[in-house]
């Protein structure tokens, strides 16, 4: 089966000698196009880590990355900005628009990092901002929108390159239950119309039955997998 | 889209405050470089108007504007008739002053009335009663020759000796005025623009034999007490000759009364002659020292003037290099400011250059800005000024080359700030 992001036996280690800390300890990950993959696990449990080795922020101690079939890190040196820009969309806790830019400008920046400027950019940007239902506060900057809004056009945003993969900190943390849950909702019909796979950290745990698959880490490591066919229907999958 | 210019436009009030901050500082930056260019060009500008190519003065001086110098009226004649002059114009120079009312500037009567409150200013309580004395430079030249009045801008020139005078607008006579100047008054009959000497005291225009009589006409107590001692000293001959001894005592106070001298000839050269080899064939003369027009400015640059020129010129790069300091932490702080953005669009994938472009073109624009407006102020507040203070375009393009220089240098701090915001720092926060 093919994935759009596999990690084998993920290894990520800082410091050395005596200081030397084992954040992620071989970790294996799948991630199926459409799918809607949460990561669950206390503080230092090595989420934040997994993520930014996701994003190709860090680079992982040992260990393989495939993005959409390609080993990131087969000794070959590649741009991982130019990857990043062009394979991975970014949805954050507090929306991080850029304040300066409106609304349709922040969704107009991944386009015109990839190159697409002009009319077809404003069209896709706008039909983004359509599509997440915020496409009357285009012209809008970040300080006037709500966090729903602004969540939104960050949504919108990570979605301007067309990435295979979205990765997603906390994206309902920064919103009330109800916000939250529509969020949610609508990550799950992108991953599900778009194809696009989403990756979720959260501590969330109302949220778990909107995801198809959880999986919790503890101390570096899967302790537990769960999908949408074994979850019990109301009670929250995995709990703190 | 210019993430630049965004920036700037969402924090407007920020980056103009900054922009009118720096510009006024570069405003005093140009407004010194136009007091320098006012000093050279005060300097100069007796030398140029009067359109001489060289200057004879007496031996072993260094000319009429920086030190004494004196020498027989007739000497021009002798001048005229070497191959390649032209004209040869004799000329009288020298300071005179009027007393009159005092007329304290603004600037004056804040410092005095800080005085008054007891704080400590460069003015004392009492400076300002006292009555001001204005110094002129008085030319006297012969009508029709070279060194009467240029640049007229009302009123008329000097024909003939008729107790006229020309003086320059800044003098603050009016045409029709009468002026005390020695034992005589004096017509005011026209009015030149900014013809200062090198003091920026303004020029009076008259004719040779009344500026003589001006500026070297013994004090009539000297004379009699000098035709008592004359008198005395032909006695004996007296008790031999009465009548020859009378006059001889006559001749001798005549003879000290005479101003019949000059302090320069001003040489004309015709077209395609060497100044260099006529200087060279006057300085063959007798008792005659002989300058270019280039070097009689060079003179008063680099002698009476040369200390303050450079103690100007020092503080305006020390301004210049302040302005960079001041650009450069505004950019910082305005980097601080966007750490968070900056990380985000290193996380979005945005390439390096792109965002220390960013920083980059703030900076400069933030130069070029502050450099415009300072210009414009600059330019604006230059007619209050109480000398001449001339910046030019010029100026203001050589400032906006090295302010744009001082701005990317200034901006090196700040881009290295952005270059160590780490990507990560927005996961997991």
């Amino acid at each position: 089966m093919e994935y759009v992001v596999q990690a084998e036996k993920l290894v990520k280690t800082y410091g050395e000698g005596h200081n030397r800390v084992e954040v992620l300890k071989g970790l294996d990950l799948a991630v199926r196009p459409g799918e809607l993959f949460a990561i669950m696990g206390p503080s230092g449990s090595g989420k934040t880590t997994l993520l930014n080795i996701l994003g190709l922020v860090i680079e992982p101690t040992e260990g393989r990355l495939r993005l959409g079939g390609e080993d990131i890190y087969n000794g070959k040196r590649r741009d991982l900005q130019r990857l990043r820009r062009e394979r991975i969309g970014f949805i954050f806790q507090f929306a991080n628009l850029i304040p300066f830019l409106t609304a349709r400008e922040n969704v107009l920046l991944p386009l015109e990092l990839i190159g697409v400027r002009g009319r077809q950019a404003v069209q896709k940007g706008m039909e983004l901002l359509d599509y997440l239902e915020v496409a009357d506060r285009a012209e809008h900057l970040p300080e006037q929108l709500s966090g729903g809004e602004r969540q939104r056009v960050a949504i919108a945003r990570a979605l301007a390159n067309e990435p295979r993969v979205i990765l997603a900190d906390e994206p309902t943390a920064s919103l009330d239950s109800e916000r939250g849950l529509s969020v949610m909702r609508l990550l799950r019909k992108l991953s599900s119309e778009r194809g696009t796979a989403i990756l979720v950290v959260t501590h969330d745990t109302r949220m778990i039955g909107e995801v198809d698959r959880v999986i919790r880490l503890i101390d570096g490591q899967v302790v537990d997998e769960v999908t949408e066919s074994t979850a019990p229907s109301e009670q929250p999958v995995i709990q703190h | 889209m210019n993430l630049a210019l965004k920036d700037i436009n969402y924090h407007r009030f920020k980056f103009f405050s900054s922009v009118a901050g720096v510009s006024q500082l570069l405003m005093v930056v140009l407004a010194i470089g136009g007091i320098i260019r006012g000093v050279i060009y005060d300097s100069a500008i007796i030398i140029t108007e009067t359109g001489a190519d060289l200057w004879v003065v007496e031996k072993g001086t260094l000319g009429p504007f920086a030190e004494l110098s004196r020498m027989p009226e007739d000497y021009y004649h002798a001048i005229e008739v070497i191959p390649g002059v032209v004209e040869a114009s004799p000329l009288v120079m020298a300071w005179e002053h009027v007393v009159r009312p005092p007329r304290p500037t603004p600037l004056m009567k804040f410092m005095y009335r800080n005085a008054v409150l007891g704080t400590k200013t460069m003015v004392e309580p009492g400076w300002m009663d006292v009555p001001m004395e204005q110094r002129f430079v008085v030319i006297g030249s012969k009508p029709g020759r070279i060194g009467g009045p240029p640049r007229i801008i009302a009123g008329r020139g000097i024909e003939a000796d008729n107790y006229e005078i020309v003086a320059d607008a800044k003098a603050g006579f009016q045409l029709g005025e009468r002026v005390r100047l020695g034992y005589h008054d004096y017509t005011v009959v026209g009015l030149t623009n900014n013809m200062v000497g090198l003091t920026a005291d303004p020029v009076i225009y008259t004719t040779l034999k009344e500026a003589q009589q001006i500026l070297f006409r013994p004090d009539p107590d000297l004379l009699r007490d000098r035709r008592r001692r004359f008198q005395q000293q032909f006695a004996q001959a007296a008790t031999i000759a009465p009548r020859l001894a009378d006059g001889l005592a006559y001749q001798a106070s005549t003879v000290a009364e005479d101003t019949h001298f000059i302090n320069a000839i001003a040489v004309k050269l015709e077209p395609g002659t060497s100044p260099d080899a006529v200087a060279q064939e006057i300085g063959r003369w007798k008792r005659l020292e002989v300058y270019t027009a280039p070097q009689q400015v060079n003179l008063q640059l680099m002698g009476s003037n040369r200390l303050i020129l450079l103690q100007l010129s020092l503080f305006r790069v020390v301004l210049v290099l302040i302005a960079g300091i001041i650009i450069g932490l505004i950019i910082y702080t305005f980097t601080l400011d966007k750490v968070k953005e900056i990380a985000v669009l290193k996380l979005l994938g945005t390439p390096g250059r792109r965002i220390y472009g960013m920083i980059f073109q703030q900076a400069i624009l933030m130069g070029v800005l502050g450099t415009l407006l300072g210009g414009a102020l600059e330019l604006a507040i230059e007619p209050f000024f109480p000398r001449r203070v001339e910046a030019t375009y010029g100026d203001i393009g050589q400032m906006l080359v090295a302010m744009t220089v001082v701005a990317v240098l200034a901006s090196v701090l700040a881009v290295r700030r952005a270059m160590k915001v780490d990507a990560q720092s927005v996961l997991g926060t």
